[in-house]
């Protein structure tokens, strides 16, 4: 099976120094990017990548006294390839802040409280259908430190492994409704605004105590006979 | 049907350390195990700290789809921005030096970036696209038999070529 992958959009892909975000001035590349051919190396994959890690917590949201603060959400997030093809198997790593916009992580300084019921940090499988749920909480707003007044929406961060090298996707899941996505200088980076509204997730209606959230996700490539359907 | 790939975001500086942790060792209990190992740093030599690497790579035979080598791999820069490798050196693909597919992730950078580790400045197609000048910095420092060093700057002087693909 031949994997095609074409070229990022510019409209729809985010690169290079950002006004609004400094620290991109001073990490991406200041030479042009190189063209290359692209040959068998780049075009596999780590196919088994799951082998080396393993799934390790799906819900973060805990149950009954371990129950983590803050409002209960499921996101179903889907995962195809630019042919819509499904990506079973596909693995997903998730992780966000807690419901007071702390992070798990040593290297946060955020004065916020830290949850000790909640850990955020999640790696899922998609079924063959590429769906993968994620029970957690919603992560609240932080401030970015001295960055004069800019606070990060909320939002979960996803890792997510296609089908070759190339289709590798890091990104972010907003939610819909924020005031503070108006001015995110990450998800405002992304030029054209139909790119930029399939970032946002979108709220299902449900019968449940948790909210429910819809996400898909493209990774890059296709198969190359996919055209011709 | 046709989909637009999801927009790539930055990592941001608070990936977890247990994801970053237990993936950077490719070889296991080979006898021909490497080490590679270097330092990522941003404009003004600065070093980077939780930057996220990973590797995609053939077996020492050169194959992509041998079911007992891993071929993907993930470091993490420490506090100093130094990451480590243990691997195995890849065998030639067919047309192709030998190499290593590096990809980049952290904050600051809104999307992936990619580079190619070589062991030696040979003819290859994806070293030979790089302008001749800095092809050198494509091709990892020998320290010893079994250790490499690829150091990494992502702008600045001796800035590390990256690819657009």
């Amino acid at each position: 099976m031949a994997i095609v992958v074409e070229r990022r959009d510019p409209l729809t892909q985010a690169q290079g120094v950002e006004r609004g975000y400094a620290q991109t001035a001073r990490r991406w590349p200041a030479a042009p990017l190189v063209r290359r051919p692209l040959g068998a190396s780049e075009l596999s994959g780590p196919q088994p990548v799951l082998q080396r890690l393993p799934a390790v917590r799906g819900d973060l949201a805990g149950h009954g006294e371990k129950r983590a603060l803050g409002q209960l959400i499921r996101v179903r997030i889907r995962v195809v390839d630019e042919g819509g093809v499904p990506v079973g198997g596909a693995a997903v790593e998730a992780w966000h802040c807690n419901a007071a916009g702390k992070y798990i992580h040593p290297n946060d300084s955020h004065d916020a409280p830290v949850d000790p019921n909640f850990y955020g940090a999640a790696r899922l499988t998609a079924n063959d259908a590429g769906l993968v749920e994620l029970r957690t909480i919603k992560p609240g707003a932080y401030p970015v430190p001295d960055t004069g007044g800019w606070w990060r929406p909320p939002h979960i961060h996803f890792s997510v492994w296609g089908r070759v090298w190339l289709s590798r996707l890091v990104t972010q899941m907003f939610f819909p409704g924020e005031p503070l996505n108006e001015a995110d200088a990450i998800l405002n980076a992304i030029r054209d605004p139909q790119a930029r509204a399939r970032c946002v997730a979108q709220h299902v209606p449900s019968q449940t105590n948790e909210l429910v959230y819809d996400y898909q996700v493209v990774v890059r490539g296709r198969e190359s006979t996919a055209l011709m359907r | 049907m046709k989909l637009v790939p999801t927009a790539e975001m930055t990592l941001g500086p608070f990936f977890p350390r247990e994801f970053a942790q237990g993936a950077n060792d490719l070889a296991s209990a080979s006898a021909n195990a490497i080490e590679i190992t270097g330092r990522v740093t941003e404009l003004d030599g600065k070093p980077l700290d939780n930057l996220v690497l990973e590797i995609w790579q053939a077996d020492a035979a050169g194959r992509l789809d041998n079911p007992d080598f891993p071929g993907w791999g993930r470091a993490a820069t420490d506090a100093k921005g130094e990451y480590r490798f243990r691997t195995v050196r890849p065998g030639a693909l067919p047309g192709r030096a030998a190499h290593i597919n590096f990809l980049i992730l952290y904050s600051g950078l809104m999307r992936q970036l990619q580079t190619t580790l070589f062991f030696e400045a040979a003819r290859d197609p994806v070293l030979d696209a790089v302008e001749a000048s800095r092809r050198n910095l494509l091709v990892a420092q020998r320290v010893s038999e079994k250790r490499y060093r690829f150091d990494i700057r992502l702008r600045g002087d001796d800035e590390t070529p990256f690819f657009d693909d």
